[in-house]
This record gives C-alpha cells, sequence and structure tokens, in this order.
C-alpha cells in the first residue's frame, strides 16, 4: 500500500506542472473607431441557434471574467440579466442578427430607455465551440484485494474555434470582428494511477479573444 | 420491484424565471381562460435507455402567461370556463385562450449531441365580445441547454423554461401584427370613431382610456353567444 501512497503523492505534486500543448491564433478585424467610459459596459450574448451547435454558456462566462479583471478592467453585464431585460428582443430567434437591425429594434417601445439605463455601450456576439476532433489509445483500469492500478495511455484532440462580433449600441453600428482559433491534444497516461496531461484549447481561446477584445475596445479611440 | 421501478423515474417540476415582456400594448381588455389542464400541465414518458421521466410545467408556465398577458393587453382578467354572459363580458373586449398542445423532449443519448431539448406547442385562441372567433394560432417554442453543465433533471428544466420563453416571445412580438387582430382592432377603432385614421396599426396605450371612457358609455351588448373553448 505504502508505494501506492508514495506514488500518489508524486503525482498530486507532479499534476499542477502537467499541460498539453496548446496553439492559437487570434486575428482581428476592425471596421470603426472604438472608445468606452468608465460608467459604460458590454454585454456578451452567447449566439444559440436551434441546431445541435451552441456557445457554451461557461465560455461567455469566462470571457467576462477576465474582462472585469486586471489593470483596465470593463465592466461587463450578464447576459441572463440582459436577456430578461430585454425580453422578448434578444432570445435566440428574436435577437438581431446583424447590426443593420438594430434601428428597426430601438424603435421598439422601451427598448432603448432600457438599454441607457444600464449604460451598455457594446454588445459582443461570442459564437463557436469545442470539439473534439479526434481520439484515440486505450487505458484499462483494475482492482483486486492485492491493489489495483491503470495501465496504457488514451488521447483526445480538441480544437476550440470562437469569434466575437462587436456592436456599437451608440453608433448603432458594427465595430469589427475578433476569431480566436486553439488546438490542443491531452493525454490519460496510465502508470499505476492515471495521470492527465491535459490541454485546455478553450481556456486558451477564452483568454485570447478576452484580452484581444479589451485591446481593441478600449485601445483604439 | 415497486422500488426499483420509482428509482428509475426521473421527476422535474419546471421552474425559472419570469421575464416582463417589453412590446406594444395591444390595446384591448381581455378576459383570460386557463384550464385546468393548461394549470397543471404534465408531461409523463418513458424511455428504454433513461428511464421513466415525470415533468411538472403548469406552475412555471401558468405564471408566465399570467405575467404575459398582463404585459401583452392593456387590461386583463381571469375568467371561467366560456360561455361568459352578458354581464361578466361587460367590462372585457374579448377572451383569450392559451393551451399547451403537444409537450416534447430529448436526451443527449437520443439525440447523439451533447444537448438536452425541448419543444412546447401552444394554440392561442381569441375571442370577440360577442363570442366569435378572431382567430386561433399555434406557435413553437424550442428550448435546450447543455448536457454538460447540468444534471440531467436540471437540463430538462433549463430547456423547459427556455422553451417556455421562446414560445412567449413570439406570442409577445407576433400576436399584435396578426391580420385578424389588426382586423379586429381596427373594427373596434372604426366602431368607436367612423372618421378613424388609416388602419393596420395598432392604437397607442394612450387611446387606451379615451376608448373605454366610450365604452362605458354604450349601452350593453345583448350578447348570448359569449366564447366558447
Amino acid at each position: 500500500m505504502a508505494p501506492l501512497m508514495r506514488n500518489l503523492h508524486i503525482a498530486l505534486v507532479l499534476l499542477p506542472l502537467l499541460s498539453g500543448c496548446v496553439a492559437s491564433r487570434i486575428e482581428e478585424s476592425r471596421d470603426s473607431s472604438t472608445g468606452i467610459e468608465p460608467h459604460e459596459a458590454i454585454v456578451l450574448l452567447g449566439r444559440a441557434s436551434h441546431n445541435h451547435k451552441e456557445t457554451e454558456e461557461s465560455f461567455t462566462e469566462c470571457i467576462a471574467d477576465v474582462l472585469g479583471e486586471g489593470d483596465n478592467p470593463i465592466r461587463v453585464i450578464g447576459q441572463s440579466q440582459f436577456r430578461d431585460n430585454l425580453y422578448p428582443w434578444f432570445e435566440p430567434r428574436t435577437a438581431p442578427t446583424s447590426a443593420d437591425e438594430l434601428g428597426r429594434l430601438f424603435t421598439e417601445p422601451g427598448v432603448k430607455k432600457r438599454i441607457a439605463s444600464v449604460n451598455v455601450r457594446y454588445l459582443a456576439w461570442i459564437d463557436g465551440d469545442t470539439v473534439t476532433i479526434d481520439s484515440g489509445g486505450s487505458m484499462s483500469c483494475t482492482i483486486s484485494t492485492f491493489g489495483g492500478g491503470c495501465f496504457g495511455m488514451s488521447y483526445w484532440e480538441e480544437d476550440a474555434s470562437y469569434k466575437a462580433a462587436i456592436w456599437d449600441l451608440k453608433t448603432m453600428t458594427s465595430t469589427g470582428q475578433i476569431s480566436a482559433d486553439a488546438n490542443g491534444t491531452s493525454y490519460l497516461a496510465g502508470l499505476i494511477i492515471p495521470i492527465p496531461i491535459l490541454a485546455r484549447p478553450g481556456n486558451a481561446a477564452c483568454k485570447g479573444l478576452a484580452n484581444q477584445l479589451r485591446e481593441f475596445i478600449v485601445g483604439e479611440t | 420491484m415497486l422500488l426499483f421501478l420509482q428509482s428509475c423515474t426521473t421527476s422535474v417540476v419546471v421552474e425559472g424565471t419570469v421575464p416582463t415582456p417589453l412590446v406594444s400594448v395591444i390595446p384591448a381588455r381581455m378576459g383570460v381562460y386557463y384550464s385546468d389542464e393548461f394549470r397543471r400541465f404534465k408531461h409523463e414518458e418513458v424511455f428504454r435507455d433513461s428511464g421513466g421521466w415525470h415533468i411538472d410545467l403548469g406552475k412555471q408556465n401558468l405564471r408566465f402567461f399570467q405575467n404575459l398577458t398582463k404585459s401583452l393587453f392593456a387590461e386583463i382578467q381571469e375568467v371561467h370556463q366560456p360561455p361568459l354572459t352578458t354581464e361578466e363580458m361587460r367590462d372585457l373586449d374579448g377572451v383569450f385562450i392559451p393551451s399547451i398542445e403537444k409537450y416534447g423532449f430529448l436526451t443527449p443519448s437520443i439525440m447523439g449531441v451533447e444537448f438536452y431539448s425541448a419543444s412546447i406547442e401552444y394554440r392561442v385562441a381569441m375571442y370577440d365580445k360577442v363570442g366569435a372567433k378572431i382567430g386561433d394560432w399555434n406557435i413553437v417554442g424550442y428550448g435546450k441547454s447543455e448536457g454538460g453543465m447540468f444534471s440531467s433533471d436540471d437540463a430538462i428544466n433549463e430547456a423547459t423554461v427556455q422553451a417556455i420563453r421562446d414560445g412567449g416571445a413570439r406570442i409577445a412580438i407576433e400576436l399584435i401584427d396578426q391580420p385578424a387582430v389588426q382586423a379586429w382592432l381596427q373594427s373596434r377603432h372604426e366602431s368607436y370613431e367612423p372618421s378613424a385614421g388609416p388602419p393596420g396599426v395598432a392604437e397607442s396605450i394612450e387611446n387606451i382610456e379615451r376608448i373605454e371612457s366610450i365604452e362605458n358609455s354604450e349601452t350593453p351588448e345583448n350578447v348570448d353567444g359569449p366564447p366558447d373553448a
């Protein structure tokens, strides 16, 4: 039992050090200049269509967390709160699909006033997902009265591809688009105990997209 | 055996937020009838893979529609099952009756994707003051939620709440634009003001008080054929 415990302790110490490699790429296209006042805010909305793809809520929450911290934080309004306040205009099937539709939306009773009351300056539509594109290997675990262990190795490759379309609600125009792509392979090695070596392309895409979004909004006035 | 069957059934009492719609008010005083089936709507289904499901969405659905109709019409009053008497219709311009035609849901094991999804088919019917049908419409609301983030019952709850919201959004936005509703509003407008302006545009909320004051001075209509369900 003692060797097993020693191995477990070593694994627990090493686990945080083990992370897989992630390759990421961020691209930006700007249509107009931007800027944000301290009292103004941004809303991040995940695009949701009724096919089998949908932007994960955890991804938009991750971007909101990154934008809201650091030396130059941006006030972020939660998408649930925004959708409830503007119901029924930002539901999956009723939300504007392009900035050109904002003009029509703002003529609906109370919409412009409600948006102005919470000082929302920018709306960023986050669209994309993380998918497993390849997997393989094998690992088996056994347990008996004499102990147990896992042997073998498995891997899976994930691809995270997201883009943010940014609309300026003050000028009712599209100001640009940022895309983030990240790819990484995770491994699970069974050496008596299973040792995960995790690549987190979704996390890399989130941080890359959020930092670029911050620069995009505050960087050029 | 009974214990085994019990353990294979997932019960969900649907709960969620009830947003207040930000839409144009239909300038009419409506009676709203919710049937017992609508108030206590439950869905039961057994899947070979995931066992039995018992989904109670009546309470959330009722709360949602009570809030929706309050925002959608100038005035609302819950009424009993039609037909209503002339006296009961005296302060009403019509009756609005929502019902649920179908409810369905899918789990990731059935769909082969990572989402739970739900759909609700509503039927809404509107009747005028004398019980003539203005129109009825079928509206389907869809919702889905991530399987990974929630347990299966939470995911079905979330998908169902989204489906109610989606159906409600379509009713809130599209009902006022239905030609039959526009024609009804126009005919009411014309009956109060023969020299009324151009048709097709719902009266603003400011006009409601004026219309009501004219109506209150009317002789009550002899209504024998109020709305039927």
